[in-house]
């Protein structure tokens, strides 16, 4: 209630910031407009300026050329992966299991994901978890999945214990989608029970919002976010995230606090854990 | 007020509109300016405060935009493709100026630049046009077209292209900040 009689207030006090005059200088500034247009350049259309543009215009239609070139290029190939991974996946497996072998931190590179065919690329990338150094047992993990976040080297990694088996994209996004929340809730829990003071966790909290927020983004352009309860849930998820990532190492203890309102206000970690069901399918 | 209003009312007629201008008819650009002179003079007022720079502004987005417009695409509707042009020029206008004021005069002198004269509670609206002087640009803009302009958070996404996401979250560090330096009249909100 505080919050909105302080935003009605706000709004209504703001309305004397920089108040333009109640008329237009309409008349004024079209002569103005067509002075300095008629004592410049000639304009040509469609294709910016007048004579400095067209002096510079060879060079930078032909950087514009090499640009597209090299964009083109580039999209081919990722196209071609993409769609070369895409159809492989099915022939390969029905499951999603990914259950490796314990992995030695000095392998970096590796990810659950590249052992498995079935799940798509999303489901991959939110498999793999930046979080710095150090290690941690996620609080999200109970039931018949344990998954431990541990790290060393360069990036992290995520070990898992159980299994899902139901093929097909619609249910691989169902379980990308659960990781990917259980993750948010781990990252979440982190938030708030790390020290006030503790400016390096900030930074690996940070990088690890990060990366949950560019996979947040990804789901909701997913049919994930075809689901009416899933989606608000992820645009909650996504402020609350950006909050996070702006989070600057020397921020004060009042930004943390605003995180946190946002958190309580709008309950995502009641509706996040809501979201992510017990057992054997979450986080694995 | 929204351009979204606009949007609706105008996105077939703003298709027709430009392509007269492309087509260099010198009636089309004089309504083309008539249509939208208002909310980008505003706008580019709110984001100044001072009524030279704002005429400034509104010329320099208008000079662009018929120097422009033959590469507009359509991606985005023409009010907000115009209003983007305007908050761009006023932002990398202002500061340049600063730093000339810097250059020039002592900071005091500066910040009572654009100050317009205002009736009731002079102290309350003082401290806050101060607060928000000194916001981050990302935070005075979005703060200035939600709350002051009373742009929604589509239409800045639009303008400043940005995430509506990324929108709210400035808004909402704006407001906070706002909340702090205004804690003086906390008692005024409260009740």
């Amino acid at each position: 209630m505080t919050e909105d009689n302080f935003e009605e207030f706000l709004k209504k006090a703001a309305q004397s910031y920089n108040a333009p005059p109640a008329r237009t200088p309409r008349e004024d500034m079209w002569s103005a407009i067509q002075a300095q247009r008629a004592a410049g350049p000639r304009v040509v259309y469609g294709g910016g300026g007048g004579s400095a543009t067209r002096e510079s215009s060879g060079r930078r239609f032909g950087s514009k050329i090499w640009l597209g070139a090299a964009a083109a290029a580039v999209l081919f190939l990722v196209t071609g992966v993409g769609i070369g991974r895409w159809t492989a996946s099915p022939g390969s497996t029905t499951s999603v299991t990914a259950a490796g072998p314990p992995q030695t931190p000095s392998s970096p590179d590796s990810t659950p994901g590249r052992s498995t065919g079935a799940v798509p690329e999303l489901g991959r990338a939110v498999a793999s978890t930046g979080m710095g150094a150090g290690a941690q047992t996620s609080p999200a993990s109970t039931g018949g999945a344990r998954e431990t976040i541990a790290n060393g080297g360069n990036g992290g990694r995520v070990a898992r214990d159980g299994s899902s088996t139901n093929p097909g994209s619609s249910s691989a996004y169902q379980i990308t989608a659960v990781r990917h929340l259980s993750e948010a809730e781990a990252l979440l829990t982190s938030f708030r029970t790390r020290t006030t003071t503790d400016q390096q966790m900030d930074a690996q909290l940070g990088s690890w919002a990060r990366d949950l927020l560019s996979k947040t983004r990804l789901l909701l352009d997913s049919p994930v976010a075809n689901d009416p309860q899933r989606r608000p849930l992820l645009e909650d998820l996504e402020l609350v995230l950006v909050q996070i990532v702006q989070l600057s190492p020397g921020s004060t203890p009042q930004d943390r606090e605003l995180i946190e309102k946002t958190l309580q206000q709008d309950h995502v970690m009641t509706r996040l854990r809501t979201a992510i069901p017990a057992g054997p399918q979450r986080g694995s | 007020m929204g351009l979204l209003a606009y949007e609706s009312r105008s996105s077939v007629n703003d298709i027709e509109l430009i392509t007269r201008v492309v087509a260099g008819d010198a009636a089309a650009e004089r309504e083309l300016y008539e249509t939208y002179v208002d909310r980008i003079y505003r706008l580019t007022f709110r984001l100044a405060g001072d009524d030279e720079l704002a005429r400034d502004f509104t010329q320099a987005t208008f000079i662009r935009a018929f120097e422009k417009i033959g590469s507009f695409r359509g991606e985005s509707s023409l009010s907000t493709w115009l209003h983007s042009i305007g908050v761009s020029v006023s932002l990398n206008g202002l500061r340049k100026t600063k730093r000339l004021r810097n250059r020039e005069a002592p900071m005091e002198e500066g910040l009572t630049v654009g100050a317009v004269p205002v009736e009731a509670e002079p102290d309350l609206k003082e401290k806050l046009a101060r607060a928000i002087d000194s916001l981050s640009d990302k935070y005075r803009t979005v703060f200035v077209m939600h709350d002051v302009e009373g742009y929604t958070h589509d239409e800045i996404s639009g303008t400043l292209n940005i995430p509506v996401g990324t929108s709210k979250s400035h808004l909402f560090q704006a407001r906070s900040k706002l909340r702090v330096a205004l804690a003086d009249f906390a008692p005024e909100w409260a009740s």
